[in-house]
């Protein structure tokens, strides 16, 4: 199952599965939580290619503002998965454990 | 599908191979029932974390494709695993599709500039990444979609080259 919550200081927390059918409920949760500092991945143990949509959506945003999306706890087929996709270049990530 | 034989290490004795197969209706929200029939087969055959990743993401985006590009097909779509002492092979058949052949579509190009990327394309480069061999058949509007993932071998590290695929394995 996939959960999505807020975090402390002012992170978003994801947990479970970011699959194709989880997208709609992601995204809603991070266009009403405004401006955030980070997303926490220390619970999430699965991203499709519909997840990475979400989060490169969100990115663009970001950039338009002068940001960059910044993913904490990443474990490491998440982090493959950004490798193999090239957003390991884009997303500012940080590995579960560094 | 045709059963594979596997050579059997000295002393041991090689496991029969688990099949099993299941219809889902034409939606994302058959993915929870989809996850669960492959977490149940991979955990019976002890597949380790790295492999089920693999093979579930590559059955998610093969499915999703399914339904978002032929979403007024008519029929279920079927799934079937088949799990073995060194490889696990799956299959999805849409009964009422056009022809697509996957295997023609060209990678994505992973090293575009972010405001050049684009959300999408990136399923079928991915699973190449992490499947050894994906296959496509078409026969009179049934389309299936076959891959094979051997376990226990690393995901193929990426290229620094615009649209090639290597495979390296360990």
């Amino acid at each position: 199952m996939f959960d999505i919550s807020q975090g402390p200081e002012g992170t978003i927390v994801f947990s479970g599965r970011l699959d194709a059918a989880q997208c709609a409920k992601a995204e809603a949760f991070i266009d009403a939580a405004g401006a955030v500092q980070a997303f926490d991945f220390a619970g999430l143990e699965y991203i499709s290619s519909a997840g990475l949509g979400v989060l490169l959506r969100r990115h663009k945003r970001l950039v338009a503002s002068g940001g960059r999306l910044r993913l904490i706890n990443v474990n490491s087929h998440i982090y493959d998965i950004f490798r193999f996709s090239g957003f390991d270049q884009v997303f500012d990530v940080q590995r579960a454990g560094s | 599908m045709s059963q594979r034989s596997v050579p059997s290490a000295p002393g041991s004795a090689a496991k029969a191979p688990l099949r099993e197969r299941c219809d889902f209706a034409r939606s994302f929200d058959s993915l929870e029932e989809i996850f669960a029939m492959a977490r149940r087969m991979l955990d019976a055959r002890g597949v380790g974390e790295a492999d089920a990743y693999a093979i579930t993401m590559a059955i998610e985006e093969l499915f999703t494709n399914m339904v978002k590009y032929n979403a007024s097909g008519l029929g279920r779509i079927g799934l079937e695993i088949e799990c073995n002492d060194n490889d696990v092979v799956c299959s999805l058949t849409d009964p009422d599709s056009d022809r697509f052949d996957v295997n023609a579509m060209p990678d994505a190009n992973v090293h575009l500039p972010v405001e050049q990327r684009r959300p999408g394309g990136l399923g079928i480069h991915l699973i190449r990444r992490m499947v050894d061999s994906i296959d496509y058949n078409y026969t009179g509007r049934r389309s299936r979609i076959s891959f094979r993932k051997t376990l226990n071998r690393a995901w193929a590290e990426p290229s620094g080259a615009t649209g090639n695929s290597d495979k390296n394995p360990s």
